[in-house]
């Protein structure tokens, strides 16, 4: 039974190949234009960088604040996600698996909420915040702008708009979970806050490894509600700091610095990957034995 | 390639000096929120701006000498490539700049949205206030046609609401080096450019490119004028019924629908906004003859490679006979005043210094002239801009006044989309010129009852 | 009755933060949206007039909008078509196949979602540039001198360009998804299987496919709903609706109107449609695919 050369197995193996070579072929592209020289982006796309012309990067940070907005970006990240597992994750637990009146209504609205998209609900969010703020200086005075280009709140929307997907994810393994767990822990004297952080949510590690990861992507990359709410210098992201250097109509190209700040975008996520990519697998056949 | 060098140390040095003068300016900013609370009488202005192929830092220049020349003015700033998305999400929420710099006939059309809700400050009165630090009025020192143009004018009250700037020749853009290399004449009329379509060809060179579809407006007023002057444009611009069936509208579909014969075969697939400088490039490379351009192309194109002996130029849109008036689509930009700006005597101020020769060298020195008189002279020997305003120097009319009437909005109607992108489909062979014009008359008819 | 008082307690307070959440935040803002569609309303002047379902009857008038509605739903299909039968395949060649490196394969496959819309839509003007594009010159090699393809000019072509981008980005996202659950299906019903001598292919039918139902379900309606994002993100980056409406998707059209023709109250109807589209079309799927979840 030992893996035995079969055309089964070379075509399963050229497949694998040509899927991972269009893949590495592009994103390495990306990688040696980031240190093209801005000339050399006018031709052939495919030919090799001249030289490596790391000023590119150098450029990015100093002239394009690609330093403060990165920081901006790991900070509204990082609340977003904290924000979104205290918030989701006893939300899906409870939704799942608990029945009481109300929790039709309530499942039904989230699996609704899959289907609102940030594209046309920004503005709408934007005018409220904006009332926010007025609200707040009628009673305090002042200048305040306490709800706009604030990273706290642009990370609680970033939750809240992640919820109604989030639970879905986390609903969709708690139901596969056998009854008889809770009913073990209440019989063993556990309360039910202690069931669900002591036994539920550990068995829920793939499940949530999954959904930091692509909660992860969409903060990092979200570029439509930011560009919306941080409209300062101070407090804009990443994305938004990138598609300033995009090149617009009638406006000088700056190539060298685009894909210099493509990269700087993209190796955070690719090292977080690698990395959340290993526990990926424990946490999988972790949960696969005791399945 | 000296001359690069030059240029370039040129560029980092004035790029450096900004940076300095950049942070002085967020330092500045701090100081009068400080100086609120000790009662100064310091006003501040808040000035947003598109930072477009002129770059970021003529405006921070600009600014800069307007404080100077004030003396107890503080210019808030404000200047981005997407100055749309920053401004409207705020002005939705009621903070309104006093004063933009955002031309019309951009994708998002801010400023025409801001039109045909009648959000802008009528500023007739600037064209009457004495330039800053200058004598004359700013009427005195504007170019003849700007005043008039319909552009500045889009309501039917005969009132102003935008102030014309950087003006430049919007022709057809050429390697004057390639024409010249073999022996090629620049064509006058119609029949002379098709003549050297198929000469071109036989050489492996297409006639024409574009870059995308959106650059035909300029390129059409200037051939609806040719073919049947300036009032024949405005009654297309003005969406007069029947206008395309008549001779002259028949016209100028049918050199359209030539035209995108001759078009290089790659154009569409590129006519985007990621790989339009694929199109321009072709010019560059001796692939195409001419495009439909601005003269910030030139600013675009300045690190691309380009073909040996190569020498920008530009010519005017070819006319039907040789006897024909030559008309040429003159491009500006504007700037303007919301209705809600709660600065507006300042603002209007920053408008006439605009207009102050101090200004306007500052402008020249990026590249961007404004249209007073001399204001191309001012610009440096060295950038390549200087030489395509001698286009001026010829018999031709300038348009000023090109751009379609003002309407109230139409759901789900756009006559640019019906009339340039759809020309895409035309070159592409996906639509005939018949059903090109069906479109182009069912968008007229629906906008018509809705003129301003 | 004291662990009834606790049990209501422990939900509330599970529930209720992301319910308040999730009302301000998403639902408020779509009540708005619903609200702004029976207006006839620029975006900034003052004055809103209320004209009923005035946009609604415009909008199935408008031939631009159905076509960027047929647009839509053509990417829907194929994207979800292709994406899910080559994500399937691939996910059960990584997990039962015991090919060599599936660490690496898997790794690199799910690159492509976690790059952002303007790499991806650099790499592809890159790709399917018609001049001197890595697709057209791999394909010369077979078709020798042909005609190059206008990948992003034609428009027969051009849908299809763009939703091969998408399943390019897709198909590592839902690999690793189903992955995730085949991984948690006991090895013992496969060691089983193979002891009766059932086939590999007819494993895959007969015991991955039902035991990873659930997820299965999960991710069709994702489908849906990232195909519609997704093609609005990618086409605003790359080709914004070009040549002549051929790439316009639904919410790119929603842009232009909203904020290109001042027509904002126009555009939230669309955000309507959008809505009420892809939730209907979910819940179709929804009921079609429905099975009794299998515990195992």
């Amino acid at each position: 039974m030992k893996s035995r050369i079969t055309i089964g197995r070379v075509i399963t193996y050229i497949a694998l190949i040509i899927l991972a070579v269009s893949i590495i072929v592009p994103v390495g592209w990306v990688f040696l234009a980031s240190i093209k020289e801005n000339n050399e982006f006018y031709g052939n796309p495919w030919t090799l960088p001249k030289g490596f012309h790391f000023q590119n990067f150098s450029e990015a940070f100093s002239q394009a604040r690609m330093g403060s907005y990165f920081f901006n970006s790991v900070m509204v990240t990082v609340i977003a996600l904290a924000l979104l597992l205290i918030l989701a994750l006893p939300a899906a637990y409870v939704l799942s698996r608990y029945k009481f009146r109300g929790n039709k209504l309530l499942n039904l609205a989230f699996m609704a909420g899959l289907f609102i998209n940030v594209s046309y609900i920004v503005v709408p969010i934007f005018l409220m915040l904006v009332d926010g703020n007025k609200f707040l200086k009628q009673i305090f005075g002042g200048n305040v702008s306490f709800f706009l280009n604030n990273i706290f709140i642009m990370g609680l929307i970033y939750a809240s708009t992640a919820l109604p997907f989030t639970i879905y994810l986390l609903s969709s393994y708690f139901k596969t979970l056998p009854k008889d767990f809770e009913e073990a822990a209440y019989v063993d004297g556990a309360g039910y806050f202690k069931t669900m952080t002591a036994i539920i949510l550990p068995m829920a590690k793939p499940s949530i490894i999954t959904v930091i990861l692509f909660n992860f992507l969409a903060f990092w990359n979200e570029y439509i509600i930011a560009v919306t709410i941080m409209t300062e210098d101070t407090a804009k992201t990443l994305p938004v700091g990138l598609m300033n250097l995009m090149a617009a109509q009638n406006a000088k190209a700056e190539y060298g610095k685009l894909y210099a700040g493509l990269v700087i975008v993209m190796l955070p996520t690719l090292i977080l990957y690698m990395i959340v990519q290993k526990q990926l697998i424990q946490g999988m056949t972790a949960g696969g034995i005791k399945g | 390639m000296k001359m690069k060098k030059i240029l370039a140390l040129v560029m980092a040095l004035t790029l450096s000096s900004v940076m300095v003068t950049g942070c002085g300016g967020d330092t500045d900013k701090d100081q009068s929120k400080g100086g609120n609370t000790t009662g100064g009488e310091k006003q501040t202005l808040k000035v947003a701006a598109l930072e477009s192929a002129y770059g970021a830092d003529v405006w921070k220049e600009v600014v800069k000498a307007f404080e100077e020349e004030k003396g107890n003015v503080t210019v808030d700033l404000t200047i981005d490539k997407s100055l749309e998305t920053v401004i409207s999400a705020k002005m939705k929420a009621g903070e309104y700049p006093d004063f933009v710099h955002l031309a019309t006939g951009r994708p998002d059309a801010l400023t025409e949205t801001l039109i045909k809700d009648n959000g802008l400050l009528a500023i007739d009165d600037v064209f009457d206030m004495t330039v800053p630090g200058e004598s004359k009025t700013v009427s005195e020192k504007l170019i003849p046609g700007f005043r008039d143009s319909s552009i500045i004018k889009p309501y039917s009250d005969g009132k102003t609401y935008m102030a014309p700037m950087f003006y430049s020749p919007a022709g057809l853009f050429y390697n004057a080096g390639l024409l010249k290399e073999k022996g090629w004449e620049v064509p006058t009329t119609w029949d002379q450019m098709w003549e050297l379509g198929d000469k071109a060809k036989a050489e492996g060179i297409a006639l024409f490119t574009y870059p995308t579809s959106g650059y035909f407006d300029a390129f059409s007023w200037a051939l609806l004028a040719n073919i049947g002057g300036p009032d024949f444009l405005k009654k297309v611009t003005s969406y007069e019924e029947g206008i395309w069936d008549t001779a002259e509208g028949a016209k100028y579909l049918e050199i359209m629908g030539k035209l995108a014969e001759y078009t290089e075969k790659n154009t569409v697939a590129n006519a985007n906004n990621t790989n339009y400088l694929k199109n321009q490039q072709l010019i560059l490379d001796n692939k195409a003859i001419f495009m439909p351009n601005g003269t910030w192309v030139i600013g675009e194109m300045e690190e691309a490679p380009k073909a040996e002996g190569f020498e920008w130029a530009t010519a005017s849109i070819p006319r039907v006979n040789e006897s024909d008036e030559q008309y040429i689509t003159t491009f500006f930009e504007q700037c303007w005043i919301p209705a809600a700006s709660e600065n507006q005597d300042l603002a209007k101020e920053f408008m006439a210094f605009m207009y102050s020769d101090k200004a306007a060298q500052i402008f020249a020195n990026y590249g961007a002239v404004q249209p007073i008189q001399g204001a191309s002279a001012m610009i440096p020997d060295s950038r390549g801009e200087k030489s395509l305003y001698a286009i001026y120097d010829t018999p031709v009319n300038a348009i000023t006044d090109g751009g379609f009437a003002t309407t109230d909005a139409v759901e789900g109607v756009s006559i640019a989309d019906s009339w340039f992108s759809a020309y895409d489909s035309v070159v592409s062979g996906s639509k005939t010129v018949e059903e090109w014009k069906a479109g182009i008359v069912e968008a007229s008819d629906k906008l018509r009852p809705a003129l301003k | 009755m004291e662990k009834q008082k606790g049990r209501g307690r422990f939900i509330f307070f599970c529930v209720a933060p992301a319910t308040i959440l999730f009302l301000i935040f998403m639902v408020i803002p779509t009540i708005n949206i619903f609200r702004m569609s029976f207006y006839k309303w620029g975006g900034y002047s003052p004055n809103k007039e209320f004209v009923g379902f005035n946009n609604f009857v415009t909008l199935f008038q408008d031939t631009k909008f159905l076509q960027s509605f047929q647009n839509t739903v053509l990417l829907i299909v194929i994207v979800t078509i292709v994406t899910f039968g080559l994500a399937l395949i691939f996910a059960a060649l990584l997990t039962r196949a015991k090919v060599k490196g599936t660490n690496f394969f898997r790794t690199i496959f799910y690159i492509p979602n976690i790059l952002s819309m303007v790499v991806i839509a650099a790499i592809f003007s890159a790709i399917y540039d018609p001049d001197r594009g890595l697709l057209n010159g791999i394909l010369g090699i077979f078709r020798g001198d042909a005609q190059a393809i206008a990948w992003l000019g034609d428009q027969k072509i051009v849908i299809y360009s763009i939703a091969g981008t998408l399943i390019w980005q897709a198909i590592g996202y839902y690999m690793v998804m189903y992955m995730a659950s085949m991984a948690s299906i006991p090895e013992s019903l496969y060691e089983s299987a193979n002891l009766e001598g059932v086939s590999a292919v007819k494993q895959f039918f007969t015991i991955t496919i039902p035991l990873i139902w659930t997820n299965i379900r999960t991710t069709l309606t994702f489908f849906i709903i990232s195909s519609i994002n997704l093609s609005f993100l990618l086409v605003t980056t790359m080709t914004d609706g070009k040549p002549d409406g051929a790439t316009e998707v639904f919410l790119s059209y929603m842009y232009k109107q909203a904020y290109g023709n001042s027509s904002y109250g126009y555009g939230m109807a669309i955000g309507v449609i959008v809505f009420l589209f892809s939730f209907l079309l979910s819940a179709v799927v929804n009921a079609v695919t429905k099975r009794e979840p299998i515990e195992f």
